[in-house]
C-alpha cells in the first residue's frame, strides 16, 4: 500500500515537470501547428543558466531561477523570430526540420561550451522529508506539486480571463480570422513562446533539483516525454497537456515499480498508442473530420 | 537515336561508369578500407532515405519510426547468418530477404491500426512503435539485450581471404542492391499503384471518390517502405558487425527524415543526393572535429530557411527514363515480343430503358438530433439531366454524400442499376458506377492533368504492384491503353494541350472541366455534379452548359447536378428536385418548378409572414 502511494506521488512529481514542459509544446502547436523539437533543449539551457549562476557566480537560488527564466524567454523569442517566423508560409515539415536543426545546434553549442561531462546541481534546499505514517515525501516533491498547481491555475486564468489570453485562444482557433479581427498574431505567437519558455525554465529548475545532473543532452528525454504527454491529452489543448502529463508520469512510475524499469518506456508508448487508437485526437481532443 | 534515348543511355552509362570507377579504385587500394565503408554507408543511407520518402514524400504521411524497421531487419538478418550453418554467400541473401519480410510484417501490424490516424498523430504513433521496438530488443535475451549482438560476419571480410577483393565484392553487392531498390521505387511510383499513392497525398477524399481504396494503398506504401528499411538494416548489421538497439532510436529516424526533407519530399533522386551529401559532409568536416555537428546543424537551419522545399522539391533526375531506355534497348537486342496495347475494361451496362438507373427509397440521415435529410425519393433514368436546387443548407450536398457513400444513411435504401449499394465504401461505389465532382474543386494539385485522369482509371486496371515494379508486359500494355483513353477523354473537352500541365496551375474553368473529366474516367453510369458553375462568369457558364449536354450525349450517363445558377438549371435540366430543410418540397419540369408556390416561398419567404412581420415591427 505504501509502495503504491509513494509511486503515485512519484508519478505526480514527474508528471508535474512533464506538464510544465508539455504546456510549451501544446501552446505553440495550438497556434502555429509546429512540433517545436527545440523546446526540450530550452530545459537544458535553463538548467545550465541556473547551475552557472549558482555555482560560478554565487547567486542566490531565487536569483538563479529568475536568471534561468530570463535567459530561456529570450532564447525562445530569438528562436521563434530567427528560425520559425520566416517559414510560417512554408510546408509544415520544413519548420519541423528547422526545429530539429535548432535542437541540434543548441545541444552541440552546449557540448562545445560546457563539455559532455554532466555537472552536478548544488543542493539549494535542505529540508527533511515529511512523514505521513509510513509514507515519506520529500520536500522537493511537495514544492514541485505546489508550484505546478499554482502555475497551471494562473495560466488557465490568464488564457481565459485576460485580453491577450483571449487573443491567444482566438489565434489557436483560427489564425487567419484572428488577424482579421485586429489581433496582432505575431505578438501573440511571441507571447506564446515566451510563456512556454518561462514554464520550461521553471520545469528545468524543478527537474534538476530532483535529478541533479546537468548535461548538453539532458533536455531530450524529458522533452520527448512531455511532447508525448501533450499528444496523449490532445495536442493544442492546454488542460489536455496537464492531464496527459499526469497520466504519463503516473503510468511511468507505476510501470517502473511493478513491471520493469527497463520496460517502462515501452509501457508508456503502449499506453499512448492505445489511447490514440481509441481516441485518435487524444484524451481531451475533439474529433476533427474534413468536410466534403 | 533521338535526344531522349540519348540522355537515357547516358544515365545508365553513368551508373555503370560510377560503379566501374569506384570498384577499380577500391580494388587498387586508392580508396582505403575506411573510405570504402563510407561508400557502403552512403548506399545503405540511400535505401533508408528513399524508402522513407515513399511514406513521407509520396504518401504524404509523416513517419518518425523508420529506424525501427531497420532494427528489425538488422537483428533478424544478423541472427540468421549467425545461426544458419550454410555458406555466407547463400545465407546473406536469404537473411536479407527474411529481414526485409520481417520488417514488412511489422509494418503491416503497425499500419493496420495506425493508418486510421492522420498527420501528427500518425507521426507520434510511428515514433511510439519505433521506440517500443527498440526497448523490446534491448530487453530480449536472444538479441543480446543492451549489450547488443556481436561478431556478426563482416561483409568486407566474408567473401575472400584477400581483404581488398572482399571489399570490392561487398561494395558491388551493396551498390547493385541499392540501384535495384531505387529503380523499383521509381517504377512503382510511375505505375497505377504509385499514382494511387500520390493521389492520396494530394487529396485523400477525392482519391477515395475517384475509386482508390485509400486504406489499402496507405498500407501498401507503408509496408513497402518497411520492407526496404529491413533490407537496409540487414546490410547495416553485416557492415559494422556489432549492433545494439540504441543505434536505431528516435534520433536515427530523425536523421533519415532530415535527409528526405533536405532532398525534397517526393523526389527520390533528391533523397539520393541528400544521402550522399549528408553522409559525406561530416567526413569533410572531420578536420574540425569539435565544430562538426555545430556546423552541420547550422547548415541544416540555413538550408531550410532558404530552400524550404529541399534541394530538388518534387522534381526528379531522369532515372526512370534510364530504365525505360534500358527496356527499349533490351527489347531491341533480345527481340522481345512487342506487348499489345490493352484497353481498359469497358463494362457494358444493360440498357435500362424506362427503368431508373439510380433510385433512392425513403432515404434519410440524422446528425445527432438534426434530420439533415428525410424521405428523399429521387430517381434518375439513363441519359437524363436532372437538377437539384434549394436554398443554402437545404441538404443538397448531404444527399450527394449519401449517394457516394461518404455518409451512411440512417434510413432508406439507394439502388444503383437495380442493386442496393448499402454498406459499400466510397471507392467501391465509384467502381459500381457513381462518380462525382466537388463543390470546392478537389484535384490532385501537383500531378499533371493527364495523371489526374489516369488515377480514375485505377479500378479498371488489373496489373499488380510487382508487375508495376518490373514494368512487365501486362503493366506496359495496360498503361499504354489508359494513356490513349485518358488523352481521348481530355480531347473531348479540348484539354489535350493541357495534358502535361500541373493541375493546380490550370485556370479555374479548366480545373472544373478537368474534375468532370476525371469523374468520367471511372466510367460512371451516374454523374453527380456539385455546383459546377460556381465561380464561373456568364460566358464560362454558357460553355459549361454545352459541355454537360455533350457529356450526356457522348457518355450516356445520367447526370444529377446541384446548382444555384437558375439560367443553367432551367436551361438544361429535364426535371428538377427542390430541397428545403432536408426534404423534397417539389419535383417537376422547369416550368412547373418556376410556378410552384412552395418553391417561391422557400426562396423568397412567405409573402404573408413577411407582411405580418412588417406589421409587427410598425
Amino acid at each position: 500500500m505504501d509502495l503504491l502511494a509513494s509511486q503515485l506521488i512519484n508519478g505526480l512529481h514527474v508528471g508535474s515537470i512533464y506538464a510544465l514542459i508539455a504546456l510549451g509544446y501544446t501552446m505553440v502547436y495550438g497556434i502555429i501547428k509546429l512540433i517545436n523539437f527545440a523546446h526540450g533543449d530550452i530545459i537544458m539551457v535553463g538548467a545550465y543558466t541556473a547551475v552557472i549562476t549558482l555555482v560560478s557566480l554565487n547567486w542566490s537560488p531565487v536569483a538563479a531561477l529568475i536568471a534561468a527564466i530570463v535567459v530561456c524567454v529570450l532564447l525562445g523569442l530569438t528562436i521563434e523570430r530567427v528560425a520559425y517566423k520566416p517559414l510560417r508560409s512554408s510546408p509544415r515539415i520544413s519548420s519541423l526540420i528547422t526545429a530539429i536543426g535548432v535542437s541540434m545546434l543548441l545541444q552541440n553549442a552546449a557540448l562545445l561550451l560546457f563539455g559532455a561531462q554532466p555537472r552536478p546541481f548544488p543542493i539549494v534546499l535542505k529540508v527533511e522529508p515529511l512523514r505521513f505514517g509510513g509514507l515519506q515525501i520529500s520536500f522537493i516533491t511537495l514544492l514541485t506539486l505546489g508550484v505546478t498547481a499554482l502555475l497551471m491555475i494562473s495560466l488557465q486564468t490568464f488564457v481565459h480571463n485576460s485580453k491577450p489570453g483571449k487573443a491567444m485562444r482566438a489565434a489557436s482557433e483560427d489564425y487567419a480570422t484572428a488577424q482579421l479581427m485586429g489581433i496582432n498574431v505575431n505578438n501573440i505567437i511571441s507571447l506564446t513562446f515566451a510563456i512556454g519558455s518561462a514554464l520550461a525554465a521553471i520545469g528545468a529548475y524543478l527537474y534538476v533539483m530532483a535529478y541533479p545532473a546537468v548535461s548538453p543532452t539532458m533536455g531530450s528525454l524529458p522533452g520527448l516525454k512531455a511532447f508525448i504527454a501533450a499528444v496523449l491529452g490532445g495536442i493544442g489543448i492546454i488542460p489536455g497537456a496537464m492531464l496527459g502529463a499526469f497520466v504519463l508520469g503516473i503510468a511511468e512510475s507505476l510501470a517502473k515499480a511493478y513491471i520493469s524499469s527497463q520496460m517502462s518506456d515501452a509501457v508508456v508508448y503502449f499506453i499512448l498508442i492505445l489511447v490514440l487508437l481509441f481516441k485518435p485526437t487524444g484524451l481531451m481532443g475533439k474529433p476533427s473530420g474534413e468536410k466534403v | 537515336m533521338n535526344k531522349k534515348t540519348k540522355s537515357i543511355a547516358l544515365n545508365i552509362l553513368g551508373i555503370l561508369v560510377l560503379y566501374a570507377a569506384l570498384s577499380t579504385l577500391i580494388g587498387s587500394g586508392a580508396i582505403n578500407n575506411y573510405l570504402s565503408n563510407i561508400l557502403i554507408t552512403i548506399c545503405i543511407t540511400i535505401i533508408m532515405t528513399a524508402s522513407l520518402n515513399v511514406t513521407t514524400g509520396l504518401l504524404g504521411q509523416l513517419a518518425l519510426g523508420h529506424a525501427g524497421f531497420m532494427a528489425i531487419g538488422a537483428y533478424v538478418s544478423a541472427l540468421l547468418t549467425k545461426s544458419l550453418s550454410i555458406s555466407f554467400g547463400l545465407s546473406l541473401p536469404l537473411s536479407l530477404m527474411l529481414g526485409g519480410l520481417a520488417a514488412a510484417m511489422c509494418g503491416l501490424l503497425i499500419g493496420i491500426p495506425a493508418l486510421r490516424l492522420e498527420g501528427d498523430y500518425l507521426a507520434i504513433i510511428t515514433l511510439g512503435f519505433g521506440e517500443i521496438i527498440r526497448v523490446i530488443i534491448e530487453n530480449l535475451s536472444i538479441t543480446g539485450g543492451a549489450r547488443g549482438l556481436t561478431r556478426i560476419t563482416r561483409l568486407s571480410r566474408a567473401f575472400s581471404q584477400d581483404r581488398t577483393l572482399s571489399m570490392v565484392i561487398a561494395f558491388t553487392l551493396v551498390f547493385f542492391i541499392t540501384v535495384l531498390i531505387i529503380s523499383s521505387i521509381f517504377t512503382l511510383g510511375r505505375s497505377r499503384h504509385g499514382r494511387a499513392i500520390i493521389s492520396i497525398r494530394e487529396n485523400a477524399i477525392a482519391a477515395e471518390a475517384t475509386g482508390i481504396p485509400t486504406t489499402r494503398y496507405k498500407l501498401l506504401a507503408f509496408v513497402f517502405a518497411a520492407f526496404y528499411a529491413g533490407i537496409a538494416g540487414g546490410l547495416f548489421a553485416h557492415q559494422i558487425s556489432i549492433i545494439d538497439a540504441k543505434m536505431f532510436g528516435f534520433n536515427k529516424s530523425i536523421e533519415y527524415l532530415v535527409m528526405v526533407v533536405l532532398g525534397g519530399m517526393g523526389s527520390i533522386t533528391g533523397s539520393v543526393v541528400a544521402s550522399i551529401v549528408l553522409v559525406a559532409l561530416p567526413e569533410v568536416l572531420r578536420g574540425m572535429e569539435e565544430y562538426r555537428l555545430l556546423i552541420y546543424s547550422f547548415l541544416l537551419i540555413l538550408m531550410m530557411l532558404f530552400r524550404p522545399s529541399g534541394l530538388l522539391g518534387t522534381r526528379e533526375f531522369s532515372m526512370l527514363a534510364a530504365w525505360e531506355a534500358m527496356e527499349r534497348f533490351c527489347s531491341r537486342v533480345f527481340k522481345r515480343k512487342d506487348t499489345p496495347t490493352r484497353m481498359p475494361f469497358q463494362p457494358r451496362y444493360d440498357i435500362w430503358e424506362d427503368k431508373p438507373v439510380l433510385e433512392t427509397r425513403d432515404l434519410g440521415i440524422d446528425f445527432g438530433g438534426l434530420k439533415a435529410a428525410e424521405d428523399i425519393n429521387i430517381h434518375l433514368s439513363d441519359n437524363e439531366i436532372v437538377g437539384m436546387i434549394g436554398p443554402n443548407g437545404a441538404g443538397k450536398t448531404t444527399v450527394f454524400n449519401l449517394l457516394t457513400g461518404v455518409y451512411a444513411p440512417t434510413r432508406g435504401e439507394i439502388m444503383l442499376l437495380g442493386k442496393s449499394i448499402h454498406g459499400r465504401a466510397p471507392h467501391q461505389i465509384t467502381h459500381d458506377g457513381i462518380a462525382r465532382t466537388f463543390q470546392n474543386i478537389r484535384l490532385f494539385n501537383s500531378m499533371s492533368a493527364l495523371d489526374n485522369v489516369k488515377v480514375a482509371f485505377h479500378s479498371r486496371m488489373r496489373y499488380s504492384p510487382l508487375s508495376g515494379i518490373l514494368r512487365n508486359a501486362s503493366c506496359l500494355s495496360e498503361e499504354r491503353g489508359i494513356d490513349i483513353r485518358a488523352r481521348e477523354l481530355l480531347r473531348v473537352f479540348q484539354m489535350e494541350s493541357d495534358a502535361d500541365t500541373i493541375a493546380g496551375s490550370l485556370p479555374y474553368g479548366r480545373q472544373r472541366k478537368l474534375e468532370i473529366c476525371r469523374a468520367l474516367a471511372s466510367n460512371p453510369k451516374v454523374l453527380l455534379l456539385d455546383e459546377p458553375a460556381a465561380g464561373m462568369n456568364p460566358s464560362e457558364t454558357a460553355e459549361l452548359m454545352q459541355t454537360i449536354k455533350l457529356i450526356r450525349d457522348r457518355f450516356s450517363v445520367a447526370i444529377l447536378l446541384i446548382e444555384h445558377d437558375m439560367r443553367l438549371v432551367m436551361g438544361i435540366c429535364e426535371r428538377i428536385y427542390v430541397l428545403n430543410y432536408g426534404r423534397i418540397i417539389a419535383h417537376g419540369s422547369p416550368e412547373e418548378i418556376r410556378s410552384n408556390p412552395e418553391v417561391i416561398a422557400a426562396y423568397l419567404g412567405q409573402p404573408q409572414s413577411v407582411q405580418e412581420a412588417a406589421h409587427a415591427e410598425s
